[in-house]
């Protein structure tokens, strides 16, 4: 960086070509029509001749050594244009060239967005920066040129034209210098008007031989001199246009659209061109530069004499305090060109353009301070600005020379409107200095700050800054982002749209693929609109769909996005269409295929069942399972699904593709012509399908799509309409059926959005890796969509009704199960398959047109018990129809069917019927109905029962019945409870009146009954066929006065519903001959008018299963003796004998030992009251059991097993056991033992005998130990059994 | 007045942006923040700060535009918090303290198990949470 001549810089160069000796050409009209008959202007002429690049002359400033400069250049002006630029007319010439230059780089609208290539702008600003910024940049400085503040710009020579054929040439040259043609600058005082003048006379050789213009010369170099008079001889091909090689003219004219470049010179030969050179060389060399050099010496020497030393200082510096109160206008007091100020600065400007920048340097620095203490502000900036650049150049101090720059810049700020040029000319000088060092965010900031009120031109400013960011290391791409979208919005204001596309367009390739979502719409927003502005709707469509999924904007921009999208979209003229479109948003992840191969399904419900749930209901029906197993070495080309790993449907049946759409507005849209995009080919053979495919797939997307969609004629699509709110989500069902045989292929999904734009989405592209969850997910991706169509089979419908939605548990429907056959084909070999055999079963044919539910009530009690006895038929396996059944045409199949709601909840109902094919041959040989149900069962009756012997009585049981109506407005009338098991008979304890004494149940009541549970009497002997025989018996809950019915629990639903139930219900130990079922038949009450329920159920049952009798074990006993004796116990102690008896309920031989305990205590005394009494008033320290009394009421119906420890604390025992203290015995299986008891009573009182223990035991075989424990043996303490002794009198 | 916090991720990703005029110049507001990254970035790459310095989490004055000023920090899972605001004058230990205040309701905000790591913070208590620190501004050092 450092090592790099300054003068290299771009900076360097044009500060080499702009501050330059300014040379005033003043021509005749005769001078400049012979040279237009070049194209030329006699400027442009002279024009490239002005720059020397190896003029090699010696100059010699202030200091004695001479040094040669080899660069040179003038700057040729025409008098007239000595002046300030126009200001209004420099704007409209930027204008201009900002225009032209957005047409030249207005973007491709079909090419790719700009990458920003880092490694590029590494490299160099030019490549990276647009071309016409340059251009500009010097335009900008060239208008604020020909200033009085500085001398650069003051002409140091003065070329005087005239043609030999002008009258009189020598006073032409005379009536030159008449003042009112001279610039401003002469006369105002700014400049010296004895400017030193060169005389060149102009020849044309087309007028003829030289001969009067050498007469003409020689008057002249008489009259002005011989140095400062010249010839020039131009035009001299005559004949023929010369030819240039390379047109030295043709670089310099840039505004000459109109004439071509080769045309230009077309009379100057190399003659002409030599001498040109010559005449330009000589007047630079051997005048201009040693007049500068003259007139540098000169000024040196008056400021020297004047202002250098000591004593001029401090002369100096009184003299301007005494001035200082003087004018204090803005521009400073005005300078005239000999006040020493300005000859300062003219000495320094001179010695800068024959760098001698060290003087200049010098020069610069004595001056500053002086306009400063003058408050001439403009001039100080001036000087300031030289200073700095002579600090650049000489590339000493870079603090110096930025500290000068922004000075100088801060200072013509101050200035306003008037240094506004300047500053901006100061502003790109300083930009130039930074860039040249590399500073580039410093410099973007100096760009920032350029911007002025013009906003055009601070929009290309701005453009500029952010090529600065771009190119600063490292980069900062969000500031150039930035910049270039702030620069956008100014050319967007000032009508530049085309720049203003431009820039948005740079600043999308940094936002692209960020999450800043409000830029990023902000950015397509606009540039949509710009385009359509322009009229090129296709682009501004394809920005304008980035942003229609916008869900972070607030809703007004919702709806100004999506309103001006489809202005846009309308202005086109025609249904666009866009392969992505954002809008609606479709939830890929839940698309389904649903087709129906040999599966077929009778509902949507039934198509969204796992298929594994339905594989294992038809487990066991299909054949080609068992096929596949039995041999592995048959062909498995009989399979045909198989083989072709392919999807297979079926002609004239649907395919349905389910997929969600989703509206992330919040502003509601809506979509039309919803279909599926579909590829059907005749062929069936897959590999040339794929090829096809393949080769589709290089195609024009958006024209493929047409195609496929307009090509309908072998597949039907349906079409859907809807409009989706403001986010709202629609899960929508579209469907193609294939009419013919081939393959047919779904594409994806076409739509349209207001009717005015279509979209498409392809289903493959936008798949995600994972396999998605739906049929066959070995399968490829692409062959999920890809389907063999075969030519239609039969298809069986089917449904069954009535099923309630809701129903309340236990209620007992008859259905019916109808299947249809609309083909002219028949099938045949019917299987059905239940998925929930406790809540539906299978009915017999006959039963269909039996009236229900009459046809559960018992008729006659003759036969029932056989003929229903096995509810096994149907268990767990598959249903086969009768032999010879087959459905075909119009006539519906009907099949009874039973329903039972078993437990509340929601229960999914499947079912599957199979069926093959009759007489068709196709690859499919079979199928299968699926048919799916969804019930919703409440809860109803809560039932429960709670079971304990009577104490009065062996093998009779107590049954309490607890029933609560858990429903919030149903009323139920309970029918008939029913036990079911072996021996068992139930009867009622009251009588139905008083247990319902409104006849019904009433929402949320609860009643509990009490029912007596016995062996039945009548039944055969013990050994009999007893474990297959459950045996029945009803308790009936009305009244015998409003319904003499009674349901046959044994009738065909019922028992199979029991039969399910106790598998449901089912406990560890089976075959336990003590437990029984209840079944509990109730009915709704009339007064029901729920609408929920379409047809109010009138019988349902609920049933409780496996309830043991035998609470503690197989063993139950009960004591036998008096409750009350009277004893003289003045006589004798009291001898009292019991019977105990005891009875195995177990299916074998039971051991059983009584041990009567009478030692320690324990038999406990007896007064109650003063049982209680001392339990609580005992109060000694510690702890202590206390029993609490409570319990002990509560208790003391059920068995006692607490030893009674506290009651035993003081008394003594008042009665003995007397006989045996241990008794053994074995019980045979369901068989009864009688022991008798004795005790004795030495006192009157109320005993308690329950000091006795039953220790039973069965024998242990070996499959009996894995049931439990207490099954094997146990120990039963006593219970109560109160014996009252009274004295007799 | 604090005109604008944000939370950035560290992929430069805006996480939370709130602003806090009733002007609508969010766009603004988010061009800013997206600038500062940048500024970000630099600071972050080019340490010149060093010792004690260089587990500053706090970044200073970013950079003064038009009428605001941002500051920035950092946090060590790269996550940046940026705080733009009209106030001209402003302490460097009230920013500090802002940020602090701001990193605890952030870390809770993300401590929450429902929070995607990455994904842009729906929380309304945190939002309620940062409004407040943003009113509370400049008074807790003073006060």
């Amino acid at each position: 960086m450092a090592t790099i001549d300054p003068l290299m810089t771009p900076l360097g160069q044009m500060l080499l070509e702009e501050i330059t000796p300014v040379v005033m050409l003043i021509s005749t009209p005769s001078v400049e029509e012979a040279s237009l008959k070049n194209g030329l202007s006699f400027l442009q002429t002279l024009t490239p001749f002005c720059s020397f690049d190896n003029i090699d002359v010696p100059v010699r400033t202030a200091s004695d050594q001479p040094y040669r400069l080899h660069k040179f250049k003038l700057r040729l002006f025409y008098a007239s244009d000595v002046k300030r630029p126009d200001l209004k007319v420099a704007k409209e010439q930027l204008k201009q060239v900002i225009t032209e230059a957005g047409e030249k780089e207005f973007p491709d609208s079909s090419s790719d967005l700009p990458e920003i290539n880092l490694e590029l702008s590494s490299s160099s600003e030019y490549q990276n920066t647009p071309s016409w910024f340059r251009f500009l940049n010097k335009e900008l400085v060239r208008v604020a040129s020909f200033s009085d503040h500085e001398a650069f710009d003051h002409p140091v020579i003065c070329l005087l034209a005239v043609s030999s054929k002008d009258e009189q040439p020598i006073n032409r040259f005379v009536e030159f210098f008449n003042t009112d043609k001279l610039p401003s600058l002469f006369n105002d005082g700014a400049m010296d008007p004895k400017i030193s003048k060169h005389y060149l006379l102009v020849h044309d050789n087309q007028d003829g031989p030289a001969d009067r213009a050498s007469r003409i010369l020689t008057e002249m170099r008489s009259t002005f001199g011989t140095n400062d008079c010249s010839l020039l001889c131009i035009n001299s091909s005559v004949d023929a246009p010369f030819k240039h090689q390379d047109n030295p003219w043709a670089s310099y004219i840039t505004d000459s659209s109109s004439t071509p470049s080769q045309g230009l010179g077309c009379f100057l030969n190399m003659g002409d061109i030599d001498e040109i050179k010559v005449l330009m060389q000589d007047l630079s060399s051997k005048h201009i530069i040693p007049s500068m050099e003259q007139k540098i010496r000169i000024l040196n020497q008056q400021v020297s004499a004047t202002r250098k030393g000591f004593k001029n200082q401090i002369k100096n510096l009184w003299w301007r305090k005494g001035k200082e109160d003087g004018a204090d206008s803005l521009s400073g007091p005005a300078y005239n060109f000999n006040s020493i100020e300005s000859q300062i600065r003219v000495l320094g400007d001179y010695a800068f353009m024959l760098r001698d920048y060290e003087l200049a340097l010098s020069n610069y620095r004595l001056i500053s301070t002086d306009y400063k203490i003058d408050k001439a502000w403009k001039r100080y900036a001036g000087v300031q600005e030289m200073m700095g650049l002579t600090y650049f150049i000489l590339d000493q101090s870079r603090k110096e020379a930025e500290y000068c720059m922004e000075n100088a810049f801060n200072t013509y700020l101050k200035l306003g409107s008037l240094g506004q040029l300047n500053a901006t000319r100061c502003g790109l000088w300083w930009i130039g200095m930074l860039k040249a060092r590399d500073q580039y965010k410093e410099a973007a900031t100096v760009y920032f700050r350029i911007c002025g009120e013009d906003i055009l031109h601070s929009a290309v400013m701005l453009e500029q800054a952010s090529y600065c960011y771009l190119l600063s290391k490292p980069s900062m791409l969000r500031k150039y982002g930035f910049h270039v979208v702030l620069s956008g919005e100014q050319y967007k204001k000032c009508d530049q749209i085309k720049h203003a596309i431009r820039t948005y367009r740079s600043a999308l390739s940094v936002f692209r693929g960020t999450t800043w979502s409000y830029i990023n719409d902000h950015v397509h927003f606009h540039i949509g609109q710009w385009y359509a502005s322009l009229g090129m709707y296709d682009v501004a469509v394809k920005h304008m769909t980035e942003i229609l999924s916008c869900s972070h904007q607030s809703k007004t921009t919702q709806e100004l996005f999506l309103g001006d999208f489809l202005q846009i979209v309308e202005k086109t003229g025609r249904t666009y269409e866009v392969t992505k479109l954002q809008l609606p948003v479709i939830n890929i992840s839940t698309l389904r295929v649903i087709y129906e191969d040999f599966r077929t399904f009778g509902s949507p419900s039934a198509a969204n069942t796992r298929e594994s749930l339905w594989r294992s209901l038809e487990e066991e029906m299909l054949p080609s399972f068992s096929a596949a197993k039995t041999n592995w070495l048959e062909l498995q080309s009989k399979l045909i699904l198989k083989k072709h790993s392919q999807n297979v449907c079926v002609a004239g049946e649907s395919v349905k593709v389910t997929i969600e759409f989703k509206n992330p507005l919040q502003i509601s849209i809506p979509i039309s012509s919803v279909t599926l995009v579909c590829k059907y080919s005749a062929s069936t053979d897959q590999v040339i399908s794929n090829e096809i495919e393949s080769s589709m797939e290089k195609d024009n997307k958006v024209d493929h799509f047409r195609n496929m969609s307009s090509d309908n004629s072998s597949f039907m699509v349906s079409e859907v309409d809807f409009l989706l709110g403001g986010g709202e989500t629609t899960m929508i069902e579209l469907s193609v059926t294939p009419k013919e045989e081939g393959t047919l292929e779904i594409i994806g999904v076409r739509w349209k959005l207001s009717g005015t734009i279509v979209g498409f989405y392809n289903f493959e592209l936008g798949q995600p890796k994972k396999n998605i969850k739906g049929r066959k997910t070995k399968d490829l991706p692409n062959e999920k969509f890809k389907f063999m169509v075969i030519k239609s089979i039969p298809k069986l419908q089917g449904s069954v009704h009535p099923l309630p939605g809701k129903a309340y548990a236990g209620d007992l429907r008859q259905l019916v199960l109808e299947l249809r056959n609309p083909s002219e084909f028949p099938v045949k070999n019917l299987k059905m398959k239940i998925s929930h055999p406790r809540f539906l079963i299978i009915g017999k044919q006959e039963t269909v047109m039996s009236e229900f539910p009459a046809c559960l009530r018992k008729k006659t009690d003759s036969v029932q018990s056989d003929l229903h006895a096995n509810p096994n038929i149907t268990s767990n396996t598959v249903f086969l129809f009768p032999e010879g059944t087959s459905v075909q045409g119009e006539t519906p199949f009907l099949w009874p069917l039973w329903f039972r709601a078993a437990v509340p909840g929601d229960i999914s109902l499947c079912m599957s019927i199979y069926y093959e094919m009759g007489d068709v041959s196709s690859i499919i040989k079979y199928r299968t109905l699926r048919l799916h149900y969804n019930v919703q069962v409440l809860p109803s009756l809560d039932v429960s029962f709670q079971i304990c012997p009577f104490r009065s009585s062996l093998e009779e049981f107590l049954v309490r019945l607890d029933v609560v109506n858990k429903t919030s407005s149903e009323s139920f009338q309970v029918c008939q409870l029913s036990s079911v098991g072996h021996q068992w008979e139930i009867s009622l304890v009251q009588a139905p009146d008083s247990i319902f004494p409104s006849q019904s149940l009433m929402a949320s009541q609860a009643i509990s009954c009490f029912f007596t549970l016995k062996k039945s009497r009548r039944l055969p002997t013990f050994g009999d066929n007893m474990s297959t025989l459950p045996v029945r018996s009803n308790a009936r809950l009305v009244p015998q006065s409003i319904e003499d019915i009674v349901y046959d629990i044994n009738s065909a639903p019922l028992v199979n519903f029991h039969h399910y139930e106790r598998l449901q219900q089912e406990v560890s130990y089976k075959g336990d001959l003590n437990t029984v079922d209840f079944v509990l038949i109730s009915c709704p009450f009339k007064s029901s008018d729920d609408p929920g329920f379409s047809n109010p159920s009138s019988v349902m049952s609920h049933h409780a299963c496996h309830f043991s009798t035998a609470s503690t074990g197989p063993i139950s006993w009960l004591v036998d003796g008096p409750q009350t004796m009277h004893h003289d116990f003045s006589a004798s102690f009291c001898e009292i004998s019991m019977k105990m008896h005891i009875h195995n309920s177990s299916g074998a031989t039971a051991f059983v030992r009584i041990d009567t305990l009478d030692s320690a205590g324990n038999g406990g005394h007896m007064n109650s009251v003063n049982v209680v009494q001392s339990a609580t008033t005992d109060n000694q320290a510690g702890w202590h059991d206390i029993t609490p009394v409570n319990e002990l009421k509560v208790t003391s119906n059920a068995l006692e097993t607490q030893p009674g420890k506290a009651l035993s604390l003081e008394s003594a025992s008042s009665y003995i056991w007397s006989g045996s203290s241990s008794t053994h015995l074995h019980i045979e299986a369901m068989s009864s033992a009688e022991i008798p008891l004795q005790i004795c009573v030495f006192s009157p009182g109320t005993y308690d005998l329950s000091n006795y223990v039953l220790n039973w035991k069965l024998p242990s075989n070996g499959q009996g130990d894995r049931d439990e424990k207490k099954q094997h043996s146990g120990q039963c303490q006593g219970y109560k059994y109160y014996l009252t002794v009274l004295q007799s009198t | 007045m604090i005109v604008c916090v944000a939370v950035v991720g560290h992929q430069n990703n805006p996480l939370y942006i709130q602003s806090f005029t009733e002007a609508d110049d969010a766009l603004k507001l988010h061009h800013i923040v997206h600038c500062s990254l940048d500024v970000v970035d630099e600071r972050v790459n080019n340490p010149k700060r060093s010792g004690p310095m260089l587990n500053e989490t706090f970044l200073g004055l970013l950079y003064p535009i038009e009428n605001f000023k941002v500051y920035g920090y950092l946090t060590n899972t790269k996550v940046k918090f940026i705080l733009v605001t009209t106030d001209l004058d402003v302490k460097d230990a009230d920013v500090r303290n802002f940020f602090r205040r701001f990193h605890a309701a952030y870390v809770d905000a993300v401590s929450n198990p429902f929070h995607v790591p990455g994904k842009k913070i729906t929380s309304r208590t945190f939002a309620e949470r940062v409004s407040t620190i943003v009113k509370s501004f400049g008074f807790s050092s003073a006060g």
